[in-house]
């Protein structure tokens, strides 16, 4: 029985990061930008965040740090993709190489005299203060941004026809700067989560491929609100089901169940579960001025 | 009086391309203004300059006295301008509810109540009325134009343009958009038709100007012009040097002509086709055709009466459920398209954007896709050939762009369409051309060109079919026609008899099935 309780408590721990990430992720995509730079955020804001903490002492400070990072890291992103119109898939692989490179590096060079890292401590469940911030951030943008509100079918709009939304009057530059800034701030949100409330350090490749599953959890869902929350949550459950699977007395072999997200997102893309929705202006970039 | 918009030696270049030079043009209000020019005269960069979509390089435009100059389509609409695009400009996975509710900017909270009362308002006025509740694009093209036209008049602007507003619709869809043009400009706005279609100008307009090569090649009030001045002075030739063809289908009593005798056997044979939809009906119900080479046969009909799948079937894009299509002795009823290609049949499609020819490469390489083949040395291709043999279709066919290197869409819908149609007739031999609604879109000149094309393929030898929902082209091109009706081919009707245009118009509803 216990075992099962450590899975879904696992389940839900490791499901905020992803929730926090593809929430980003959705918004940015429904509004026609890839940004495959989660990957890369969500490490530059787990390395900002342990570097804050460490510094001063203080677990929100570092908080505050990888916010700043991921802004940064995504304006990068912003001004590549929407401003010089420069390849989306390109542009995200190279910025989570450098991402991956500067942040080892940058490990190197600080945290050699074990330094430790303040973090936070599970106050609700298996939940940190910081992961229940995280869920109220999600849920916020679940609200703010559904096809309900006038934002979130401006946000539509851009993704689905850029060149109508221009026409309408809506500014789809800026929307499209601003869904890929709020990305950086949930990735970095979520990177901060990873090395604050769970590891309570920074190691190479923190984040190893939980940006990428983010980007895998939106395709398996459609790109629609519920079921990207569902495949978050069970990507999760399987993440944890590797810790626990001994426990149950399962004995699965552990690459089945690292492999089984993008199994599942490969099921879904390949349309054998209806017709695929992604958004007609994913990945191209706007330009107004031509005939 | 002020005038509602003025424009001053207006000029705009897309690269080494002059779209306009020194344009000007007065606009009052309460009036509608026509703006008329061929394809590539630079109606559209006209639009978007007024509409903020493309910024000025030289000259001066004013609205209602005001310097005017928006360099966004926000700040057109924010100064009272409003345009009807060609192409629209509603989202087609949003409701027209939520379309008609981003107009008004976006907001957290959508303001639905405003919005029934502007709807109210304008249904009072003008007696327009869409459903709110449908996908923007589920509903037919006649209802989206309905859809974009509320959604500028929601804004209560000075001045409405429209961009070809009537490429798209059929002809109960054109005169309905025509009164409401008319009682938007007795609402005292200023309304600017841009078009090509001069029958739209005598019915609806107040004033025009003429545009020709980017320049302006006449103006006034539309009384001063007749038909023929207007045809002149878009093409820039008088209209005795037209094909008398074409004359024929600008001017509505077509002029009967001696149909030649056709007595060899037939080549194109296709027996009992037949083609279901999704929902389980028949898009075609046995259909049976024969042509004889040299002949020229049409298909007229309301669209959707099975036209469209008869080009998708005998082009190989879909198998037909059964029946047979035969070419000379080729049995093509399954083949592949480049089987087809091989058998000698020639398609012209429909729909030239998605598959007539890849926008994104250049004129040389658009038109001899099919066989760079033959340009191959030593297993590279000969780019230096190519370009020649290009070159030298350019110039034979009059297509108008920078070069054989040019990209395909940066040319005007008429010279896509030459480009289409020189790769498709450069077959050899070419057996068969089937050209489906060949001149759709396109203007005065590239018509003439098209038609007298697809005419001299016929005189050389091939069985040509011509889906065309211009009767007036059908009646004048062809010998034969017949009637397309629910998946069916109704007649033939001999295109020369005297009654043959009430004949086909009794067969379109189906009268004498």
């Amino acid at each position: 029985m216990s075992a099962f309780v450590e899975l879904a408590e696992g389940g839900v721990r490791l499901a905020v990061p992803l929730l926090l990430a593809s929430a980003g992720e959705l918004v940015s995509e429904r509004a026609g930008v890839l940004n495959l730079s989660v990957e890369g955020m969500m490490l530059t804001g787990a390395f900002a965040g342990a570097v804050g903490a460490s510094m001063t002492g203080s677990p929100w400070a570092g908080v505050g740090f990888a916010l700043a990072a991921g802004l940064l890291a995504a304006l990068l992103q912003a001004v590549l993709s929407v401003t010089l119109r420069a390849d989306q898939i390109v542009t995200g692989i190279a910025a989570n190489a450098l991402a991956l490179g500067g942040t080892t590096y940058g490990a190197r060079l600080f945290f050699t005299d074990g330094r430790s890292v303040p973090g936070f401590e599970p106050v609700l469940g298996p939940l940190t203060v910081l992961g229940c911030a995280g869920l109220a951030v999600v849920a916020a943008i679940g609200l703010l941004l559904s096809r309900r509100t006038g934002y979130g079918l401006a946000v539509d709009a851009a993704g689905a026809d850029a060149v109508a939304a221009d026409r309408t009057g809506l500014p789809v530059a800026a929307i499209r700067y601003g869904v890929v800034l709020l990305t950086g701030l949930t990735s970095a949100l979520a990177g901060a989560q990873l090395a604050l409330a769970e590891v309570h350090a920074f190691t190479d490749n923190l984040t190893a491929g939980v940006g990428y599953l983010a980007v895998v959890a939106v395709i398996a869902g459609r790109w629609r609100a519920w079921p990207t929350a569902l495949a978050c949550l069970f990507f999760g459950i399987a993440q944890a089901l590797q810790f626990t699977a001994p426990l149950l007395g399962l004995h699965l072999p552990t690459a089945v169940l690292v492999m089984s997200p993008y199994l599942i997102a490969l099921v879904a893309v390949s349309g054998l579960v209806g017709s695929s929705r992604a958004p007609a202006g994913l990945t191209v970039p706007f330009h107004r001025e031509s005939r | 009086m002020i005038p509602a918009l003025e424009l001053h030696d207006v000029a705009k270049s897309f690269g080494p391309v002059r779209a306009l030079s020194g344009v000007s043009l007065t606009v009052q209000a309460g009036e509608v203004h026509c703006v008329l020019g061929e394809n590539g005269a630079g109606k559209s960069t006209l639009c978007n300059l007024v509409n903020g979509g493309v910024s000025l390089e030289r000259g001066t435009m004013t609205l209602y006295g005001e310097p005017y100059r928006p360099s966004r389509p926000t700040d057109a609409l924010a100064a009272g301008v409003a345009m009807v695009h060609q192409h629209f400009s509603l989202v087609p996975t949003l409701t027209i509810a939520e379309n008609l509710l981003l107009a008004a900017g976006a907001r957290l909270r959508p303001r639905r109540r405003e919005l029934h009362e502007g709807l109210a308002r304008i249904e009072e006025t003008y007696g327009l009325s869409v459903p709110l509740d449908e996908l923007a694009g589920h509903v037919p093209v006649g209802v989206r134009q309905q859809a974009e036209i509320i959604k500028c008049l929601l804004r209560d602007p000075r001045l409405l343009l429209l961009d070809e507003p009537t490429a798209v619709l059929g002809p109960a869809d054109v005169d309905a958009l025509l009164a409401t043009c008319r009682r938007i400009a007795e609402a005292g706005k200023a309304v600017v038709l841009v078009t090509h279609k001069l029958g739209e100008v005598t019915r609806a307009g107040d004033s025009a100007t003429i545009l020709r090569g980017g320049t302006v090649a006449g103006a006034g009030p539309l009384a001063g012009f007749g038909a023929e001045d207007l045809v002149e002075l878009m093409v820039g030739r008088p209209m005795s040097d037209l094909d008398p063809l074409l004359v024929a289908s600008v001017d509505e009593s077509a002029t009967s002509r001696e149909a030649a005798r056709i007595t060899a056997e037939p080549v194109f044979r296709a027996q009992g086709l037949t083609l279901s939809r999704a929902d389980g009906t028949l898009a075609l119900d046995g259909v049976n055709l024969e042509i004889a080479p040299g002949e020229i046969v049409g298909v007229a009909g309301v669209e959707g009466n099975g036209q469209s799948e008869l080009v998708t079937v005998l082009s190989g894009a879909v198998p037909p459920g059964s029946g047979s299509f035969l070419l000379g002795e080729h049995d093509l009823t399954f083949a592949t398209p480049r089987g087809r290609t091989a058998a000698g049949l020639g398609i012209i499609p429909e729909d030239r954007h998605h598959e007539g020819c890849v926008p994104a490469m250049s004129i040389a390489e658009n038109l001899f896709l099919p066989r760079l083949s033959e340009f191959a040395r030593r297993g590279l291709l000969d780019r230096s050939a190519l370009h020649e043999a290009a070159a030298r279709v350019i110039e034979e066919h009059g297509i108008r762009a920078t070069g054989p290197s040019a990209r395909m869409s940066t040319l005007s819908g008429g010279n896509q369409q030459k480009v289409v149609v020189a790769r498709e007739l450069a077959l050899d031999p070419l057996v068969c051309l089937v050209a489906a609604q060949p001149t759709r879109g396109l203007d005065i000149g590239a018509v003439d060109a098209v038609l007298g094309r697809i005419r001299s393929a016929a005189q050389a030898g091939a069985a040509v079919l011509v889906i065309s929902s211009e009767l007036s082209e059908l009646l004048a091109l062809c010998h034969r026609i017949v009637v397309a009706y629910r998946g069916r081919l109704l007649g033939p009707v001999p295109a020369a008899a005297p009654q043959a245009r009430d004949e086909i118009g009794r067969l379109m509803v189906g009268a004498a099935a």
